[in-house]
């Protein structure tokens, strides 16, 4: 055999290997590992296959506030825990409006309604079981309600509709009697005591996830509750980092569908420029920080589709304490409305911003764009005086965040113009809601936003602005708004079981009486971006309608 | 008219000799003594140190400078340290720029994409705007320029006033130890320890982080949270052992020294033997130490403000100029240059200075600032 013959069989020999491993790699199913050390997975509906992240790693900012399914109320929070602690219902891992459709996750199906709306059946899928192995119990259900209680969650306001939750709420002892679990059947059954509209997305929180009876009512966040998703949480060390893992017991369905990567790592990076440069490095795959505004169009111009926009439903407002003065004047409420120049706190934020005085974002259809705050300065001096509220001590709260600091330096300045005396209290972002919403501290006015838990106008007004819910920590209506009227109409509207044409505009016009009362001081709805490094497959994208990024689906170029 | 002293060259001797007068007139390279007080001797000294009078010259600029920031805000830049122009335009060599570009975004046809704008921030005008915006805008639409003198007068507030501070506390703690000795001693030599056995920065933000949070309430000492005394406070305590032990070794030797025995023995008090007879013997220490912890504070204040436990926002120090800058190092560098060379400038002057003060006041003594 001559040498050309032998360089010919060799080549022809290599080269069917490689057709072969090809062959099988595309054959392969989910988790089959290659030899890259990267395994394959289908994507969510579709057919193409998709190269498994070993290790994503994302680098995140400092409002991670728990990571505890009882405590954690933040983006940054259930953006991880909704790939961790599965509700009864969630909602569909996919891109666009069809993400907010609601589906069972942990329950067999969507619950059965009584016909009076006040009585929700679900049933446990059976086998169910969590991530150190012990099995899922229908009454793990109704601890997770109790521990919420326990724990004066800032979920709970979410459960005082169910029979006997009150109660429990004031004894914290003995039971809830209007949730019933049967562990043999996995049926649960919750009754209400007035129907509720917005039940099924409440049962969609991770407030709702159900976790092992005993688990102590005290935040769980560095020692890990185990898990009922696709990743359990392997450790946490608050301000540094967050490792998730992938729950060996999870078994996949079309809801809750198998994930891309084996394992995420959450770095904590304070500073915006330094993240990004971790990913432009490849020290990182993903920023989830806003890319600093004056590089905004250089990324793009340079790294092109690894940077995506979105607009997600959210509100950035100045909440005004109306239980301290001065705002306990209305007149001085209006007066920081017509002082903010919003098309200001738009240039803040790169122009990535709109200006808004709604409470409700312009995403929903209940949205009805009102202007009765234009800029005008000389009128707040006019109110601030009229109000007899010059000189008046403000201290203004804002989070050591850009996103926050920012518009809080803006607001300074602005109350300085119109007459008052402001002072700065910049707090850790880990703790800013914390501390903001205990009544202890009388946080007079700043920095709040809010994204949306649930596509429904009860997460901002029922949440955000019903004086009924007032707590005294964990607080969610950091204006301690409290009006009659607004409380009676939010009830009546809270019992309607959809929403229509007649119903929008009674929540539009809601919208505008909470603001002729100017509870906040709304100024931008805001537009995000995500950031990718060069070894992402960004065409796996996708941004939840609700927990924006969704970790679990990116894949490997 | 003051006439020189009069300068007349001696016979060097390198024999043993009583008359320090002599020695010192050696070490002067014959310059005559005769009559002349310690301070006018190391005044001569330092007033040949050029390279150390250069450098009190540069710091007592900077320190002008800073002084002079409200001028400069309302004659010049016409705008305040903490005031917001984002949506202004200025006139820049008869082009009007806006502080802060509007941005946003935009639908790209072409592409059929979502295309951002360019957002640009005001730089450096130089004097090609009538003074506003002289070293450019920040991300709030305010005069660097300004907030950097501003922030210079309140790292300079809080360097020399936790300096001052730091030294009387020192003074009186290594006097009460040093002249009493015993378990008073004992006592504060411990108390140096505690602090001594953390490290400067971790302590000086375990302390400012809390007091920034509530400031101090402590009955009739009430200290808002945002306030200069916080960091001011902060920094001199945990410099204390730094400037205290030192003084306690000088203290204890002297207080074995016949001149302090002899006014014991006449009957005079300790505070009148602390503070006439053993204290202006440590003045020419006391001196060059606070010079060398002026500069270690505000070296300190900076990275305290840099961290988020100084000076406090929006009230700008050169420490939290510098963290504000690094958002934007690469697109505008000079934010965090031109606080850093602040910064280093009034540090090496008064450290240069300091050394040179302690080479004529003590060109033996050992003294240094090390944590």
């Amino acid at each position: 055999m001559t040498l050309r013959n032998r360089w010919v069989r060799w080549t022809s020999i290599a080269v069917l290997v490689a057709a072969v491993s090809l062959l099988a790699a595309a054959c392969g199913g989910g988790g089959s590992k290659n030899s890259e050390g990267t395994t394959t997975t289908t994507s969510s509906g579709g057919s193409s296959q998709q190269k498994t992240f070993p290790n994503f790693r994302v680098v995140y900012d400092t409002g991670t506030d728990y990571l505890d399914p009882a405590y954690s109320y933040t983006v940054e929070g259930w953006e991880i825990m909704w790939n961790v602690y599965l509700g009864l219902l969630g909602y569909k891992h996919v891109n666009g409006p069809d993400g907010a459709t609601i589906v069972p996750a942990l329950a067999k199906d969507l619950p059965q309604v009584s016909s009076d709306g006040k009585t929700y059946t679900l049933t446990l899928r059976s086998g169910l079981k969590y991530s150190d192995g012990t099995a899922v119990k229908a009454s793990d259900f109704k601890y997770a309600i109790k521990r919420d209680f326990l724990a004066d969650s800032p979920g709970v306001g979410f459960f005082t509709n169910i029979v006997g939750a009150d109660e429990f709420s004031k004894t914290k002892k003995g039971d809830i009697s209007g949730i019933t679990a049967d562990d043999a059947t996995g049926k649960i059954t919750i009754k209400l005591t007035k129907p509720q509209g917005d039940f099924q997305n409440i049962l969609a929180t991770t407030f709702a996830a159900p976790v092992p009876q005993g688990t102590s009512s005290k935040d769980q966040s560095t020692k890990p509750i185990p898990s009922t998703g696709p990743y359990q949480i392997q450790s946490y060390s608050p301000n540094r980092q967050a490792v998730m893992i992938r729950n060996p017991n999870f078994q996949p369905t079309d809801n809750v569908p198998a994930t891309n990567p084996d394992k995420i790592t959450i770095k904590i990076v304070e500073d915006d420029s330094a993240a990004l440069q971790q990913v432009i490095n490849g020290q990182a795959d993903y920023d989830f920080h806003p890319i600093p505004v004056d590089r905004l169009a250089e990324v793009q111009q340079k790294y092109g589709d690894q940077l995506k926009i979105y607009t997600p439903a959210n509100t950035y407002y100045y909440f005004m304490n109306t239980r301290t003065p001065p705002f306990d004047k209305l007149a001085v409420r209006k007066a920081v409305n017509y002082a903010i120049d919003r098309n200001a706190l738009v240039r803040l934020y790169g122009g990535l911003a709109t200006p808004t005085e709604n409470i409700l974002p312009p995403t929903y259809p209940q949205y009805k764009k009102h202007s009765m705050y234009p800029l005008n300065v000389a009128k707040a001096k006019q109110l601030i005086k009229s109000a007899g509220a010059e000189g008046a001590e403000v201290t203004v709260w804002g989070s050591n965040r850009d996103t926050s600091k920012k518009p809080v330096e803006y607001l300074q300045d602005v109350l300085k113009k119109i007459g008052l005396n402001p002072k700065l209290k910049i707090i850790d972002a880990s703790i800013y809601w914390t501390t903001i919403g205990s009544q202890s501290n009388k946080a007079q006015i700043g920095f709040a936003d809010w994204f949306q838990d649930y596509p429904h106008p009860l997460d901002w007004f029922d949440v955000l602005l019903n004086g009924n819910r007032i707590t005294d920590t964990h607080n969610n209506n950091y204006s301690n708004f409290d009006s009659k009227a607004v409380n009676a109409k939010i009830d009546q509207l809270k019992t309607k079981p959809s929403l229509n044409s007649d119903i929008n505009s009674q929540w539009a016009a809601l919208d505008n009486q909470v603001m002729q009362q100017a509870a906040w001081a709304p100024y931008v709805n805001r537009q995000f971006t995500d950031f990718f490094g060069k070894e992402v497959d960004t065409s796996c994208y996708v941004n939840h309608v609700l927990y924006q990024f969704d970790f679990s689906r990116i894949c490997m170029k | 008219m003051a006439t020189k002293p009069q300068q007349t060259v001696q016979e060097s001797s390198a024999a043993f000799s009583l008359d320090t007068a002599a020695l010192l007139a050696e070490e002067e390279h014959g310059v005559s003594i005769t009559g002349r007080s310690p301070w006018y001797l190391a005044w001569r000294r330092l007033r040949r140190n050029y390279v150390a009078l250069a450098s009190l010259v540069v710091f007592l600029l900077i320190v002008i400078a800073c002084a002079l920031a409200p001028v400069y805000a309302h004659h010049v830049a016409k705008t305040g340290p903490n005031e917001n122009h984002i949506t202004e335009n200025v006139s820049v060599a008869g082009h009007q720029k806006p502080v802060i570009s509007q941005g946003g975004t935009f639908f790209d046809k072409k592409t059929n994409q979502l295309r951002v704008k360019a957002v640009t921030i005001l730089s450096p005008t130089w004097w090609q705007a009538n003074g506003r915006f002289a070293l450019g805008a920040d991300g709030n639409g305010r005069d660097v320029a300004v907030r950097l003198l501003y922030g210079g007068k309140n790292s300079l507030k809080v360097g020399i006033g936790s300096a001052l501070i730091c030294t009387l506390f020192s003074i009186i703690l290594a006097l009460l130890a040093g002249y009493y000795g015993g378990k008073t001693d004992w006592i504060i030599s411990r108390f140096f320890d505690l602090i001594w056995a953390f490290p400067v920065i971790l302590l000086a933000i375990a302390l400012g982080s809390a007091l920034s949070i509530n400031g101090i309430n402590w009955g009739p000492i009430q200290v808002s949270s945002g306030s200069l005394w916080i960091p001011t406070l902060v920094i001199s305590y945990v410099l204390i052992p730094y400037v205290g032990r030192p003084l306690r070794g000088q203290i204890l030797s002297l207080r074995e020294k016949e001149f302090v025995e002899a006014s014991i023995a006449q009957g005079a008090s300790p505070l009148r033997v602390m503070f006439a007879e053993i204290f202006p013997n440590i003045t020419s220490s006391v001196l060059v130490f606070f010079t060398l912890i002026i500069a270690s504070n505000i070296l300190t204040e900076a990275a305290l403000s840099f961290l988020g436990a100084g000076v406090q926002p929006p009230n700008p120090s050169w420490g939290t100029l510098i963290a504000e800058g690094q958002q934007r190092i690469t697109t505008a560098p000079w934010l965090t240059l031109v606080p850093g060379i602040a910064i280093v400038l009034t540090v090496l002057s008064l450290n240069i200075f300091g050394d040179g003060l302690r080479d004529a006041l003590d060109p033996r003594a050992k003294v240094r600032i090390e944590h």
